[in-house]
């Protein structure tokens, strides 16, 4: 066994013993890629596994680092860089990634980003006008 | 600032080229050629070509501490750098069925999954998932 193994081992019995804890996280992360576009609440997400909102919040920055509502924002900014890639417009985009109002899409998408959506598209746009370029002369 | 390229160490730079685009499916992104053994040659994640570049750098052939850094790293079977999958056991299925070498198989841990190759050119790389 290499050292990196024993490294694994230890790792695993010292920080991820609780198999019910990390059963719960888990779930609750997979529920929300599911569903991230649902509107969640911190205790929507609590009802489901019956347990209070606090400790949820414990448990998932416990294993995951982030607070539910980051890792969902995370999720919904790369999302909608997916939507804004196939050429939806921002309006559409934060319709289907279920923000409050394009505004705080935009900053929240420049924030994480560096590029407003506009900026984003056009960005993409170029990209792939490029690749097309270069796709052209390759044949 | 902008994370924009991450260095690999590599003994054999076209035979990195070939592992990783053709294994593991990374694209070529940059190849300049620097002096007549050694190029900058970058690669990309097919899935995001737009992403950090990986630089496939000759350092253990150049510079020793390198070489013994790389080579120490190796024998503990510690990885030299992680890249993000949406299923371990489907990519470890892939690479296996195409000669690659684990010296970790699948294994949950926690809130992830990994797995540990041999990229053929001086390094244990892991593979992730979260889940």
């Amino acid at each position: 066994m290499t050292f990196y193994e024993c490294e694994i081992e230890r790792i695993k019995n010292l920080i991820y013993r609780n198999q019910r804890q990390l059963d719960i996280v888990i779930g609750m992360r997979n529920y929300i890629d599911n569903n991230y576009h649902a509107g969640l609440s911190l205790n929507f997400l609590s009802g489901i596994k019956f347990i209070s909102k606090y400790h949820l919040l414990r448990l998932f920055k416990r294993y995951y680092g982030q607070t539910p509502k980051q890792y969902l924002l995370d999720r919904q900014i790369e999302n909608s860089k997916e939507y804004l890639k196939k050429g939806m417009s921002i309006a559409e985009t934060c319709y289907f990634v279920e923000f409050e109002s394009p505004c705080s899409f935009s900053t929240l998408f420049k924030s994480k980003t560096g590029l407003t959506p506009t900026e984003f598209k056009k960005e993409q746009l170029l990209q792939s006008r490029f690749d097309f370029h270069l796709r052209t002369l390759g044949n | 600032m902008k994370v924009k390229v991450t260095g690999i160490p590599v003994n054999d730079q076209e035979k990195a080229l070939k592992f990783y685009t053709d294994i593991l499916g990374f694209v070529k992104k940059v190849d300049v050629p620097i002096s007549a053994d050694s190029r900058w040659l970058t690669v990309v994640s097919k899935e995001e070509q737009d992403g950090t570049e990986v630089l496939l750098e000759p350092s253990p052939n150049h510079f020793e501490p390198s070489k013994t850094y790389q080579k120490a790293l190796f024998d503990a079977g510690i990885p030299y750098t992680q890249f993000s999958v949406d299923s371990v056991q489907k990519e470890y299925e892939r690479l296996i069925d195409l000669g690659v070498e684990f010296s970790v198989v699948p294994t949950a841990m926690g809130t992830v999954k990994i797995a540990v190759f041999n990229d053929t050119c001086g390094n244990n790389i892991q593979i992730i998932e979260m889940l």
